[in-house]
């Protein structure tokens, strides 16, 4: 075999006390931490836990991506015909309405589900190799994601049906920014969902309670115009609710959230994101020891 | 400490907490907020352990059942955190914990060599290009489309160690893996181990086959009740636990 020299080792400590795991360099015997991009350091593991994930959810439907159009598509038509009636004159298009709040809604909701399971599942890859546990969550978000990428094309495919429910405006700028909202937002919540379920046996439940909970709250099979006035304000919190109805407004009628809506919407999703990161740091190393 | 430090323990110490019943995360919030927070006995398997590995030695960890070896190699990979102390390490670090290789039972061999070797520092063109020899290594050709559910223990401690040995390791954290597979792949991971060694990878290793650590190993740590208590040559370390083991 061929002796190379060994090559030299980095200079950058990987260091890892009871509060976590940090980059460091070693200056005059003490570890002082240095920055490292974290997620720019991970991102082909990201990619390919993301990839795999994706293609072994199809492995397992026969019937594949059409399964995963079908059903928001069917949901679409019984709420439509059950609900038409009702909310007619509030929402011209209600078909295109509810189908962009069933495609986000069932994205959040198989995130969060399968974020609630990531580290169970995979606990044999958890207890036996090191990679950032973090990224296990943060999967579930991404490839539910993809998902919602797909069907989205059915929500393209059958707007040209619907005349009129559909506005070319400078206000479907706004979506990649709602839709990174809500990436963040699931990430913070995932992670600590996540983290939680090893180490608690009631998480699971909590979470699809709360979801169900939540569905109502948020206006995803009905227009926020129906909630009554005092409770107008704790809706426009909701920032689950934000992003349907951003959505809603920008691809129907053509209208960007305000910079109140943008701020809400914001303000929320920040801090979400660090509770979240705040619980998945404080007990990533006790569900190592859980899981 | 000396430039070529490739791992350091300092003060390092593990505690665990004992349930009694099993935790819920609303009666916890409850009893927070109520101020009754119930006591969770603490016990440490592990206390003040402090060492240097240099690059290029190879070190055998040895001790009774429940010393605290295998933790204290989890810790050194990653797989766990200390609860006090410090625990610093560089390069790059293929470790071999226990049996089975820790895949997703759904993804296929070469999924799982993907993941493994990524996660391990590779890129993933990288162990593509190496996902041949890593085949060839653990007699998986043909079965490498297969998903791992169908792999027997052996085909799946095989990959484990083909992959962590592909990834031009600096530190090899084996934990009685070769235990497994037959004679056959136990002498060829012997020889490969051998090899890795020659070329100045560093290797940590847990084994209760005495011939083997005095074969493979210049240095041992003796490790008693999750105490550090010897630290030297092998022949003396090998020793002192003896003298220890018939003293108990």
């Amino acid at each position: 075999m061929s002796q190379s020299p060994p090559r030299p080792l980095p200079t950058l400590w990987v260091v890892r006390t009871s509060h976590g795991t940090r980059s460091s360099r070693l200056e005059g015997g003490r570890f002082v931490p240095a920055h490292t991009p974290w997620l720019r350091e991970h991102a082909a593991l990201l990619r390919l836990f993301v990839a795999n994930d994706f293609r072994a959810r199809y492995r397992a439907q026969a019937l594949g991506v059409v399964w995963s159009l079908l059903q928001p598509l069917v949901m679409m038509g019984i709420l439509s015909l059950v609900f038409s009636h009702t909310f007619r004159s509030t929402e011209p298009n209600f078909s295109i309405f509810l189908l962009i709040g069933l495609l986000i809604w069932q994205w959040i909701s198989a995130a969060l589900n399968s974020a609630t399971n990531a580290f169970v599942v995979n606990a044999d890859m958890v207890k036996r190799t090191v990679f950032p546990r973090a990224l296990l969550p943060l999967t579930s978000v991404l490839s539910y994601g993809i998902n919602a990428a797909v069907e989205s094309i059915a929500l393209i495919a059958i707007i040209p049906f619907f005349p009129g429910a559909f506005r070319l405006s400078w206000a479907l700028v706004a979506i990649p920014g709602l839709l990174a909202c809500l990436i963040v937002l699931l990430g913070g919540a995932a992670l600590a969902v996540s983290v939680l379920n090893v180490i608690y046996r009631d998480v699971a439940y909590l979470v699809s309670t709360g979801l169900l909970i939540l569905y109502w709250l948020t206006p995803v099979v009905y227009p926020p115009s129906i909630v009554p006035g005092r409770w107008q304000l704790l809706y426009a919190w909701n920032p689950l609710g934000g992003v349907i109805s951003g959505l809603r407004d920008a691809i129907l009628h053509g209208q960007a959230p305000d910079a109140a809506a943008w701020g809400r919407l914001l303000a929320a999703t920040v801090l979400v994101a660090l509770v979240g990161a705040v619980i998945f740091r404080r007990h990533e190393h006790e569900m190592l020891d859980h899981v | 400490m000396s430039e070529d430090a490739i791992v350091e323990l300092r003060g390092v110490g593990k505690m665990f907490r004992r349930f009694d019943h099993p935790p819920f995360l609303l009666r916890n919030l409850f009893a927070r907020l109520s101020g009754r927070v119930p006591p969770r006995p603490d016990f440490w398997p592990m206390r003040a352990v402090s060492a240097t590995i240099h690059r290029g030695e190879t070190v055998a960890l040895i001790g009774r059942n429940g010393s605290g070896k295998s933790t204290l190699l989890r810790l050194i990979a990653g797989a766990a955190y200390p609860s006090e102390g410090e625990i610093a390490v560089r390069g790059r670090i293929a470790p071999l914990l226990q049996l089975g290789a820790g895949f997703q039972p759904d993804m296929t061999g070469r999924e799982c060599a993907r993941v493994n070797g990524v996660a391990l520092g590779l890129s993933p063109t990288q162990v593509d290009e190496r996902l041949p020899a890593i085949a060839g290594f653990a007699d998986l050709d043909g079965f490498l489309d297969t998903p791992v559910r169908y792999y027997s223990s052996g085909m799946l401690a095989r990959l484990g160690f083909a992959v962590a040995v592909h990834t031009d390791p600096d530190l090899l954290i084996v934990d009685e893996v070769l235990a497994v597979g037959d004679q056959a792949f136990q002498a060829k991971c012997l020889s490969k181990i051998d090899e890795l060694r020659a070329g100045g990878v560093t290797i940590l290793f847990v084994s209760h086959d005495e011939a083997l650590v005095r074969k493979l190993c210049e240095r041992a740590l003796l490790l008693d009740g999750g105490q550090l208590v010897a630290d030297g040559p092998v022949a003396e370390v090998l020793a002192r636990y003896e003298e220890r083991s018939r003293q108990a």
